[in-house]
């Protein structure tokens, strides 16, 4: 009995610091922020959120953040997966490969950023090639509109996905192919009913990761997009610090934080859809 | 003709040389064992039947037909892994079903089969359970189950009652032996442990270092090893050198010894089992005594074991209670000569 409330003591010491600091900077100044959009003058109001939804041009803004945040999110998946799935059964130097993988994390986005509008500019790589194959007779714009955004949010949050996935995959035991093909499932459909279903969660963490990344994301659409491909985490900084309008630019935060908990959640449904034991 | 015929195959990778021009045959029907020690190349030998992988050079005849580089979906054997290699992510149903799916077996067809299968390992009413909700030796069954479904030509188990208790092993290879036989069969599998592969087995193949020291019944392997590994891998811990002279096969300390079953030759390794020594005061006269000084004993519970120094070396004795000999006494050990075993003729 003792020695248990000692280890229940040590179990609280050891959540306390972490405990203490997502309290006082994290869950204090969310509730205010989320109260502080409530009121006005004092008085309980939605006014803030009837405001923001009746508008036009927030509609359209929210529907490019998630219609955005989605194609980057399936688009790292695509590029993600054969990825991960390489260097997890068939890389033999898996240190170096993952060391590849994760090496875009190692610049800050601002540079990948400039970096894109390098390349993708009409003097750029991408443009000379269209030119010089004759795809195109002139260059294109490729960016400040929502390709280059894209683009960018997939390069920076790619990272992300891959390592995800290489976690669970990584802990799916070879063994489980090999009994699917002495059941007589080639490769592919060895693949397709045992390595893709228990990849699932490692690919649904991955996609939480790369949609509330690149819903948040601020520099990237910032410096690739332009004022006609505003998306919600650019529309905040105009609130809060162009128009000043603090309380509005709360109102905008919260629905993106609500925004990214309810695609989160049905992704972690669908993950239970397809592998029912995936936690 | 043998059902599976491995012939002169050499397997490994770069310099790690695993089985070079080993050969098996393994009859219809039968139950094979490989026994060996860890890195002896058992598992690669079964690995490589099962089409896990590919042998360097060699070929794998199947029933006739050269099955070498015949993939692995489309062998048909079915395969028991030592960690059971259950998928997670279905039922018991799903898991047994998933050959059978495979093989697009009408829906009816294959709950009948699954049914029927489940109901001959003992595991009705599981269908709807996770494996992860499951024992060890339940799960073990479900592999078996899901292995034996899909009618394989030929059983593969590696090791697959090494991650149970020792009761449930016992009881498990009894299971597997019974099942074998009921539905008859043919089956390899891979071992460390003696006893398990003896009581199990029709055929016996020892392995040591990528080949096979001998292939035979366990009876025949207990009693008559071929090879001085063996001997020591079968319970023989005392050996000597004999040599023939005058009609008679003499030690090297020159005491003649009778031996039941003597073999053409001239110079033999021999060897005795410790239970096979008996054990009687210094000085006893009569046929095949060495005499020897105690100098360990120690107390095994049903017996005692006794390490004795004689002229030919130290002998390990395994004696009954009924008298107890003190370290430092002079005994007698008497070698009987039906259980001398010879092993074969030295060079």
């Amino acid at each position: 009995m003792r020695l248990n409330g000692l280890r229940k003591c040590m179990w609280l010491l050891l959540i306390l610091p972490g405990a203490f600091f997502v309290t006082v900077f994290m869950l204090i100044p969310l509730f205010s922020i989320l109260i502080s959009t409530f009121f006005s003058e004092s008085t309980f109001t939605l006014d803030n959120y009837t405001r923001l939804i009746r508008s036009t041009y927030f509609q359209q803004v929210f529907g490019r953040s998630v219609r955005l945040s989605l194609l980057s999110t399936l688009l790292c998946a695509c590029l993600g997966f054969p990825c991960a799935y390489y260097i997890s059964r068939y890389s033999r130097r898996k240190g170096l490969m993952m060391a590849l993988a994760v090496f875009p994390m190692f610049t800050s986005p601002v540079i990948r950023s400039f970096s894109w509008m390098v390349i993708l500019g009409r003097k750029g790589i991408v443009n000379q090639f269209l030119v010089g194959i004759g795809l195109f007779s002139r260059p294109q714009s490729l960016l400040y509109n929502e390709f280059s955004m894209t683009v960018g949010f997939v390069q920076l949050f790619l990272p992300q996905m891959i390592l995800s996935l290489l976690g669970v995959m990584d802990s799916i035991p070879e063994d489980l192919t090999e009994a699917a093909g002495s059941l007589g499932a080639t490769r592919f459909v060895a693949f397709l009913r045992i390595v893709f279903p228990l990849s699932v969660s490692g690919l649904v963490t991955g996609a939480v990761l790369v949609f509330t990344g690149c819903m948040t994301a601020y520099t990237t659409p910032q410096l690739l997009g332009a004022t006609d491909t505003q998306v919600l985490s650019t529309m905040v900084y105009q609130y809060a610090m162009s128009l000043r309008d603090w309380v509005q630019a709360s109102a905008v935060a919260m629905v993106m934080i609500v925004v990214t908990m309810l695609i989160s959640g049905i992704f972690n449904r669908l993950s239970r859809k397809i592998n029912p034991m995936a936690a | 003709m043998a059902l599976l015929e491995l012939e002169h195959i050499t397997a490994g990778y770069d310099k790690n040389i695993i089985l070079r021009d080993f050969n098996l045959k393994v009859e219809r029907g039968q139950f094979v064992s490989l026994l060996g020690s860890s890195g002896c190349g058992k598992t690669t030998t079964l690995r490589l039947i099962a089409g896990f992988s590919q042998p360097n050079e060699g070929r794998i005849v199947f029933d006739g037909k050269d099955i070498t580089h015949v993939p692995l979906h489309k062998r048909n054997f079915g395969f028991v892994f030592q960690s059971y290699a259950l998928f997670p992510h279905m039922t018991v149903f799903d898991n047994v079903a998933f050959g059978l799916k495979m093989r697009k077996t009408p829906k009816e067809e294959m709950k009948r089969r699954v049914t029927e299968m489940l109901a001959l390992v003992d595991l009705e009413g599981f269908e709807q359970r996770y494996p992860r909700e499951m024992s060890g030796g339940q799960r073990q069954r479900v592999a078996l189950a899901r292995a034996m479904v899909i009618r394989p030509d030929l059983m593969l188990f590696d090791e697959p009652l090494s991650n149970l208790d020792a009761k449930l092993r016992v009881k498990m290879r009894v299971e597997i032996r019974r099942i074998q036989q009921e539905l008859g069969f043919t089956a390899i599998y891979v071992t460390h442990d003696q006893e398990e592969c003896f009581a199990i087995s029709d055929q016996v193949a020892i392995m040591n270092r990528g080949i096979i020291e001998q292939m035979d019944s366990p009876a025949h392997i207990f009693n008559s090893p071929k090879t001085e590994f063996i001997a020591h891998f079968v319970g023989f811990e005392n050996f000597f050198d004999l040599t023939r002279k005058d009609d008679s096969l003499v030690t090297d300390s020159g005491l003649a010894l009778k031996v039941a079953r003597d073999l053409p030759g001239d110079h033999f390794r021999a060897c005795i089992r410790p239970e096979d020594v008996s054990l009687c005061q210094a000085g006893t006269e009569g046929e095949n005594r060495l005499q020897g000084e105690i100098l360990v004993t120690t107390f095994l519970g049903r017996n005692i074991q006794y390490n004795v120094r004689t002229a030919i070396g130290e002998f390990v004795v395994k004696a009954g209670q009924e008298r107890v000999y003190s370290v430092g006494s002079r005994v007698s050990l008497e070698l009987s000569a039906n259980k001398i075993i010879l092993i074969g003729p030295q060079a």
